[in-house]
């Protein structure tokens, strides 16, 4: 699970379909799907977003979503 | 020709538009919705082309990418010219394919081509094009490399698009699409293939556009029937649109292989910034020292000694020079004052401005340009989010620093209907630029040590109140959970003096222009209602209708610390365009030669009423613009005259408790 990442770490997704649709959607529209790579660039406090990075491209979410993406360590 | 310029969000899409264009042609809305429509002309004047928002897919999500769709359904376009991330190929792809499904002429713009080179990525432009079946042109949209060439290959390119299916999407969907194809003979202007493909997708757009065309029922039992063919076909069950998405994908994959040679990949300077900005712990006091520099600049270093010199030329020499003219023509008593105690000081007290209005739109600017507002909203998002906004919201809320007709505007980029509307509601409460001069006017009379101080204290309680009310908003009149933060990071970029200044430029002179025009035509009708009274022309001032206007409020403005008519009449006027505030007050304590109004002001005003003032300017209503901007974006009556009142409550209460508040401490 993404939750117990810690920043620096990479993974590859392998479940996205617990995450709300729209949030999917648009992680789609930014190339992040099932099979992409991503690493954890940084985690704000207090529960805030992430900021993950695929593809050299970085996108920031919320917490709660990011848990609910299933990865697998590479 | 009309040629519209579409991509991805941040591709360079401004930056092209700017290096292709000489000028806007127009800058107008897009029927329906106001969204900014920027129209212009090309250098070599071959045609006009349309900048349309940045969107991924042109299956829309926000209102902002519905604008594209609808584009795309109602207007007529003869090119389409696609504007491509070269080091993000295999995302902006997507939308290429289905640009190429909509079969109308096209080019692709291949923007970045020096970053993708610094992170190793090599294309082969030729090999693309070859593929993809249109020109490909390799530009550097940033310093205008390769726009020449650009230009060039949309006059010669032929107007006849090579129709090439690039996916084929399986034998089902090419199916359900022939079958669609054949309902739809003679009915539409557009490809069948791309209307089907889209309804298939999910495109709500596309599917209102054909349910004109056919029996909605009949494309609702369409769908469904494709579903569980498809799903019949595949053990795991896919949705439509991801079926769709990933034959896409597989096709740019070999797109990929074919035309991209990567090497060597090295870390970007955009990391090593972002794991200071973005830093966990950094990051939110790098925000406010940020803010503070903008207001120290704006306000103490730069703004501020460069307002005094222009003041000094407007009540010096331009005065004087106009004195000089009117006594050569010999023009009456009523024409002499009524340009010089109506026009230069109305206007002029606005004028003063400009500097440090143009200081401002410059951070925002460069804010927007480099990369680092996107960075602000992931670092508020926290904040936000326990309001029950969403971190996107603060950018509209900055871009309402300038001014809140446009934040207002960019609220469409929120995807879901109940937060936009909040950040809608809350946007006015931004001190924009237009309060900017009442705040100069009384920091300069009487907070002269804190200035910058005192006006960030402002701007923060202007972002508080927003803070407040959205979570009291929450609770009561918009409860929902839906919310949704998902935000693109584009990579920093040094903007560009050349783009900086033209978007300045784009923004600052609205208020030139309002100076010239509304506040022009606001100073001769404020002047005439103080020079006349019920007694006749060239009455004492407080003998005046404007006085007598000012009266009948200034009662209920006496328990804020300012039950003065002239305060009253300022503050109706305020609610045309807030800069009209100053003009009012301009005229209304008109000061001869060798006197300030700031001096006057003390006469009139203690410091505690005149912070309470301030605090009430920032509140109390959004300007006519604003509201009408309201309207449009909501649609709701209901709404805007909510946006009105709860300001009204909101600035009258406020004040109640800093005035009275601070006479309890003994402040004066």
């Amino acid at each position: 699970m993404f939750g117990s990442f810690k920043v620096g770490e990479k993974g590859k997704i392998i479940n996205i379909s617990k995450v709300g649709r729209m949030v999917q959607r648009r992680l789609l529209d930014l190339g992040i799907t099932e099979g992409s790579e991503v690493c954890i660039k940084c985690v704000m406090p207090f529960g805030g977003p992430v900021m993950i990075e695929s593809c050299g491209q970085c996108v920031g979410l919320r917490l709660k979503e990011a848990r609910l993406i299933e990865v697998e360590r590479v | 020709m009309e040629i519209a310029l579409i991509g991805n969000p941040n591709t360079g899409k401004t930056s092209l538009f700017n290096n292709l264009t000489g000028s806007y042609e127009y800058v107008g809305n897009w029927s329906g919705v106001t969204v900014e429509k920027k129209v212009g002309v090309f250098k070599n004047n071959i045609g006009r082309l349309i900048d349309l928002p940045g969107v991924y897919s042109l299956n829309p999500l926000s209102k902002d990418e519905g604008v594209v769709t609808s584009f795309f359904l109602e207007e007529p376009v003869d090119r389409l010219l696609n504007i491509l991330d070269a080091s993000q190929l295999e995302r902006n792809l997507h939308l290429t394919i289905q640009l190429l499904e909509y079969e109308k002429p096209a080019l692709i713009g291949l923007n970045m081509v020096d970053v993708a080179a610094n992170r190793g990525i090599h294309i082969d432009t030729e090999k693309l094009s070859q593929i993809l079946g249109v020109p490909v042109v390799p530009v550097v949209a940033r310093n205008g490399k390769g726009c020449d060439r650009l230009i060039e290959v949309i006059s010669t390119s032929s107007n006849h698009s090579k129709v090439k299916k690039h996916v084929f999407y399986g034998k089902e969907i090419e199916d359900a699409i022939s079958e669609l194809s054949i309902d739809l003979i003679g009915k539409t202007d557009h490809s069948p293939r791309w209307l089907a493909l889209q309804l298939f997708e999910g495109n709500e757009y596309v599917k209102n556009y054909l349910s004109k065309l056919i029996e909605p029922t009949k494309l609702e039992l369409f769908i469904s029937h494709l579903e569980s063919v498809l799903n019949q076909e595949n053990k795991n069950k896919k949705s439509l649109a991801n079926y769709i998405y990933l034959k896409r994908k597989e096709v740019i994959e070999k797109i990929l292989v074919a035309s991209v040679r990567k090497v060597r990949t090295v870390v970007p300077l955009t990391e090593k910034i972002d794991s200071i900005v973005t830093n966990r712990y950094l990051g939110m006091p790098i925000f406010l020292i940020c803010m503070y520099l903008m207001f120290m600049l704006t306000f103490d270093w730069l703004g501020t000694p460069l307002s005094d010199v222009l003041d000094g030329i407007l009540t010096g020499p331009v005065t004087t020079g106009f004195e000089k003219f009117l006594v050569t023509i010999n023009a009456s008593d009523f024409i002499h004052a009524l340009i010089i105690e109506g026009l230069i000081a109305g206007v002029g007290g606005v004028l003063v401005f400009v500097p440090q209005i143009f200081i401002l739109f410059f951070f925002i600017s460069l804010l927007e340009d480099s990369g680092y507002m996107a960075r602000v909203a992931l670092v508020m998002d926290r904040i936000m989010e326990s309001v029950g906004l969403n971190g996107k919201a603060f950018i509209p809320m900055m871009i309402g620093f300038g001014c809140n007709v446009p934040g207002i505007m960019a609220a469409r980029t929120i995807e879901t209907p109940r937060e936009r509307l909040m950040t809608i509601l809350l946007t006015p409460l931004m001190s924009c630029s237009a309060r900017l001069p009442v705040y100069a006017l009384f920091v300069g009379a009487f907070f002269v040590g804190h200035k910058a101080l005192v006006v960030l204290s402002l701007y923060v309680l202007g972002i508080v109140v927003a803070l407040l009310l959205a979570k009291i908003f929450t609770k009561t009149l918009l409860k929902s959970e839906t919310s949704l933060f998902v935000i693109e990071l584009p990579p920093y970029r040094l903007p560009q003096v050349q783009s900086l200044w033209r978007s300045t430029w784009d923004k600052g002179k609205g208020f030139v222009r309002k100076a010239g025009t509304f506040i022009f035509a606001g100073s001769v009708f404020i002047w005439l209602l103080s020079y006349a009274g019920p007694n006749g022309l060239k009455v004492d001032m407080d003998d005046s209708f404007l006085a007598a206007i000012g009266n009948l409020f200034a009662p209920l403005l006496e328990p804020i610390g300012f039950g003065t008519w002239q305060a009253a009449a300022s503050l109706i006027t305020g609610f045309l365009a807030k800069e009209a505030i100053i003009s009012t007050m301009n005229i209304i304590y008109f000061v001869p030669e060798n006197a300030s109004l700031q001096g006057l002001l003390s006469d009139f005003y203690t410091p505690l009423a005149a912070y309470s003032f301030m605090v009430f300017i920032l509140l109390y209503i959004p300007c006519l613009a604003t509201a009408a901007t309201i309207y449009k974006e909501t649609g709701s009556k209901k709404w805007t005259a909510f946006s009105i009142l709860y300001a009204l409550f909101i600035a009258y209460v406020l004040c109640l408790v800093i005035y009275q508040g601070g006479k309890l401490f003994g402040l004066v």
